[in-house]
């Protein structure tokens, strides 16, 4: 691991809306350059979006596969499944498990299949099926909200007027979709951050009112619109949701995957909420959003200044804050959430196990 | 057209339009009968498919039955009596309606409000009309769907338990619900569904609100595997039933070709209020029938065609004996016209037409008797006249000739001198009557040795240049068509016109000289005290008309009428030979004359020859 080699694993982790205008290494140092002042940014660089991956190895040798810097490393991924070892020289000790293989694309039910049999440990729980899990006598670690979601409107072509947009924001039932989509799991918001992180989300109203989108929609009736949501089903069954609320006030919307729209009127996105640092949080969330409002200051009047003027602009409207849940299984000890919401690995252990 | 062909084609059109009134009656009656057969078919296949349609209806209705009296349905019916949270139950439609196989189903709450939607996933917390109009038998019901288009679809309501929470379940009505319905070998069927099947039209000055009928959309008429082809032709039969609301039948044809015609129904399909929300199409071959009745046809046709061809074949034997005699007839009077009075026609038989040939042989025997006596009597009279006129003729020379010899004897008694004068004069005055005598006899002659004419091409215009000159030898030609008058003695005039174009003819210039010569004397005699003679030839048509018209006191209607017999004259010394001569001319040219005498206009006569090919 050098200087050079960060260089490479940051310019690789961002290639575009980069906080940072350009970086290089000078000798063991790293120098950022910038057109503006970077406060946050050590907070940036410790999200999961800059990890640093070890793309060359101490003889100069460039590996075939990244292998990793932190507890754990790199061994093998075939066929979907990704295989890895503990990190011997981690600067943070040696982790207790010895190895973590890591199936991908396996479906939910199948997973918790997996941990009651005793074939995994931990399974994933998406948040509308947090309640079934617990039907289902599952153990269930559940972290505070780390993913917004948030729908993203253009401010360009239909949804060029602000007024429609407005009127687009206050259409939105967030309950039914708080309470029935995702089973009441999470936090209605009309904040970019949760009110556990800032304090003052309470003072962005999430109530629907439909009457006032009317009312702001006025005799305009804009021309069919398109909702690009992600694949998954229940993002899809919440941007179907939100089309219909729309079509109440008078919005024509057909839902799309957004695969297939990448230039859609509007999007259901879910953004990280990443780190405790209120400020870096919200920049962080920005960027993911494609936004580049620049924080002005730490301190919760700023913040919220900076909050309030991104979300005046009404083309990102916060939904729900999301957690993000695990089942684990009766072998597991000492497993920890990270502030992101996954699993600390490195400092979990199985019983029974040396 | 002879008679045998205007009988033949009597009789053949009188047979072949008693055969084609035949023909014709008998293939209306088979297609009418073919045609009945065919709709009580097409009635009974209609039938069985509305009762298959009504089984189907049935089983929506028995599935979800079945589903809300299931146990998974009540303890979900309870719970959310109880709890009042639909969260959980999200996606409990979708589960039921995979397990029920239904294409829609819609578990509504207590307050009618959906608690799951299977088509519709995110319609939960929507109120649904339908779970409100509930009845037990299916209904047809429209379902919008998630991408925003819509589904026509078959449904049954049914509440859980003794609860108010209900299911709303359906079968959508698309091509594999087509597809699975049965149908017989030759039925096609297919369904017409529109979003918007009837929109409303406003009058705005009424304020009243009519229905009016979308456009026919042919690519909404769906098979079970597919767009129905030729669409387009179901549109009055489809159109009709959306706007009756009653089934409506008809006959399609897709292809233009008869063999492929359809006999089509329409059975409007209708939702719980009335409205058309959809037409089902039921469409039967007819290409069984309409072979059979080309089979039929070709028969019939082959029939009519032999029978019409018999009757030209007996119709033409039937002409020929019935018209032969006639024509025996008819060919014998063609013979008695043309001066073969001794042709016979043989009677055959006792028929009109036996003493039709009996009466045509008295008569030819009649007439050639009565020819012969006329013959006679006109010999017998012809040589009286002669007899008259040479006694006339030769009566006057005579008398001075007998005077002469008179004087001669009782001048025997005169002194020698006397003698020798009254000798002399008497010798003179018997030479003068002698050859009066002898050109009296020369005339006769003439006529009687009439010779045969030279023909040669000759210009008809030079022939009356010629007979002007030797009558008026001071004419002097002027110009083209016409020459100056002239005369010959102060008081005839003479003017000559012929065309300039050229008049050929095929004939004796000096016998045509000699005719032409006869008619200016003629004329030059009927005006004693002057006038106009004018001589012309003009080319008329195929002819050339050569006019000779005098100016005198003209003929009565009876002297025109006898002026070419010979020896009629009205002249005081003439023989009566001149005309007969040139009508002579004239018949040997192949030609004719004839003579115009208007009172008090003078006379003309008119030669008409052939003109010959140029």
């Amino acid at each position: 691991m050098n200087a050079a080699a960060v260089v490479m694993a940051l310019n690789t982790a961002c290639t575009a809306n980069c906080p940072w205008t350009a970086v290089r290494a000078v000798g063991s140092t790293l120098v950022f350059t910038s057109d503006s002042p970077m406060p946050n940014l050590p907070a940036l660089l410790a999200g999961d979006a800059y990890l640093i991956a070890l793309t060359r190895s101490a003889d100069g040798q460039t590996p075939a596969n990244p292998i990793g810097t932190g507890p754990f490393q790199f061994t093998s991924s075939n066929n979907g499944v990704l295989t890895l070892t503990a990190n011997e020289g981690c600067w943070q000790g040696r982790p207790f498990l010895d190895e973590i293989v890591i199936t991908g694309n396996r479906p939910i039910r199948d997973q918790w299949l997996d941990l009651s049999v005793g074939h995994a440990d931990i399974a994933q729980v998406p948040p509308q099926e947090l309640r079934q899990a617990q039907q289902q006598h599952l153990a269930v670690v559940v972290s505070p909200p780390v993913e917004l979601l948030a729908l993203e409107v253009s401010d360009t072509g239909a949804l060029g007027n602000a007024v429609l947009r407005a009127a687009i924001a206050e259409s939105i039932d967030r309950g039914a979709l708080f309470n029935v989509i995702f089973q009441k799991q999470g936090e209605i918001t009309a904040s970019l951050l949760p009110q556990s992180l800032t304090g003052y989300a309470f003072l962005f109203p999430a109530d629907r009112d439909l009457n006032k989108a009317n009312e702001l929609r006025g005799g305009l009736t804009p021309p069919p619109l398109t909702l690009a949501a992600e694949g998954d089903p229940t993002t899809q069954l919440a941007a179907q949701r939100l089309a219909l609320n729309l079509r109440e006030a008078g919005f024509n919307v057909q839902v799309a995957n957004a695969h297939n729209a990448p230039h859609a009127d509007l999007a259901l996105r879910k953004l990280p909420l990443e780190g405790a640092d209120p400020a870096a949080a919200l920049e962080t969330l920005l960027r993911s959003a494609g936004e580049n409002v620049p924080v002005a200051g730490r301190n919760p009047n700023a913040l919220f200044r900076a909050e309030h003027d991104v979300l005046d602009l009404k083309t990102l409207i916060p939904l729900l804050d999301l957690p993000r849940a695990w089942a684990i299984g009766s072998r597991v000890r000492d497993l920890r959430l990270r502030a992101d919401g996954t699993p600390d690995l490195a400092s979990a252990s199985l019983e029974g196990t040396q | 057209m002879s008679l045998r062909q205007k009988l033949l084609l009597l009789f053949s059109l009188t047979v072949a339009a008693a055969v084609a009134a035949v023909a014709w009656t008998v293939l209306v009656r088979i297609r009418h009968v073919f045609e009945i057969r065919d709709q009580e078919e097409t009635a009974l296949f209609v039938s069985q498919f509305q009762r298959e349609f009504q089984h189907r209806s049935a089983e929506v209705a028995a599935a979800v039955d079945h589903l809300a009296a299931s146990e998974r349905a009540r303890a979900m019916a309870f719970e959310l009596a109880q709890s009042g949270d639909v969260a959980a139950y999200l996606t409990e439609a979708q589960s039921m309606a995979q397990d029920a196989q239904l294409d829609f189903l819609e578990i509504v709450g207590a307050d009618g409000k959906i608690v799951s939607s299977a088509q519709w996933p995110a319609r939960f917390g929507y109120a649904e009309p339908a779970a409100a109009n509930a009845s037990t038998t299916p209904f047809l019901k429209r379902e919008e769907l998630p991408d925003g288009s819509t589904a026509l679809g078959l449904f049954a309501v049914h509440a859980v338990g003794g609860t108010e929470v209900r299911l709303i379940g359906g079968e959508r009505l698309d091509q594999s619900f087509l597809a699975d319905l049965p149908v017989a070998p030759g039925m096609q069927i297919g369904l017409y569904s529109d979003a918007n099947s009837l929109t409303t039209t406003v009058n705005f000055s009424t304020g009243a609100s009519t229905p009016a009928l979308t456009a026919f959309d042919p690519p909404r008429l769906l098979g079970p595997s597919g767009a129905v082809p030729a669409a387009i032709q179901y549109k009055s039969l489809i159109d009709a039933a959306r706007t009756s609301g009653q089934q409506v039948n008809g006959i399609v044809n897709p292809t233009g070709r008869r063999e492929d015609s359809l006999n089509a129904t329409a059975i409007p399909l209708k939702n719980e209020q009335g409205n058309v929300m959809a037409v089902l199409v039921v469409a039967i071959s007819r290409s069984g029938m309409v072979e059979a009745q080309q089979h039929i046809r070709a028969i019939a046709y082959g029939v009519a065609a032999g029978g019409i061809l018999l009757a030209v074949l007996c119709s033409l034997w039937i002409a020929a004996r019935v018209s032969r005699p006639i024509e025996q007839l008819a060919h014998a009077a063609e013979e008695v016209a043309g001066g073969n009075w001794d042709v016979r026609v043989p009677p055959r038989g006792r028929d009109e037409v036996s003493v039709l040939a009996r009466s045509f042989n008295h008569m030819t025997e009649q007439l050639q008797s009565q020819r012969d006596r006329l013959v006679q009597s006109e010999r017998v009279a012809a040589w009286r006249e002669l007899a008259r006129r040479l006694a006339h003729e030769l009566k006057n020379p005579l008398f001075p000739l007998q005077l002469t010899v008179e004087n001669l004897v009782r001048a025997l008694e005169l002194p020698e001198a006397e003698f020798d004068e009254v000798f002399r004069e008497s010798t003179a005055t018997l030479a003068t009557e002698i050859a009066n005598l002898k050109t009296i006899i020369g005339r006769f002659s003439d006529f009687s040795k009439m010779p045969k004419p030279e023909l040669e091409r000759i210009d008809a215009s030079e022939v009356v240049w010629r007979v002007a000159l030797l009558h008026f030898p001071n004419l002097v030609r002027k110009g083209g068509r016409s020459v100056e008058k002239s005369t010959n003695d102060e008081k005839i005039q003479c003017s000559v016109e012929f065309s300039l174009d050229p008049m050929p003819l095929d004939a004796d210039p000096e016998l045509l000289h000699r005719a032409l010569s006869n008619l200016v004397l003629n004329a030059m005699d009927a005006m004693p005290d002057g006038g106009v003679l004018t001589i012309s030839a003009h080319p008329k048509g195929e002819t050339v008309e050569l006019r000779v018209a005098d100016t005198g006191r003209g003929m009565t209607p009876e002297e025109c009428e006898r002026l070419f017999t010979p020896y009629y004259t009205t002249k005081q010394h003439g023989t009566g030979l001149g005309l007969a001569i040139v009508q002579s001319v004239v018949a040997d040219h192949a030609g004719t004359i004839a003579v115009e005498s208007p009172p008090g206009c003078g006379a003309t006569f008119i030669i008409t020859l052939p003109r010959s090919a140029a």
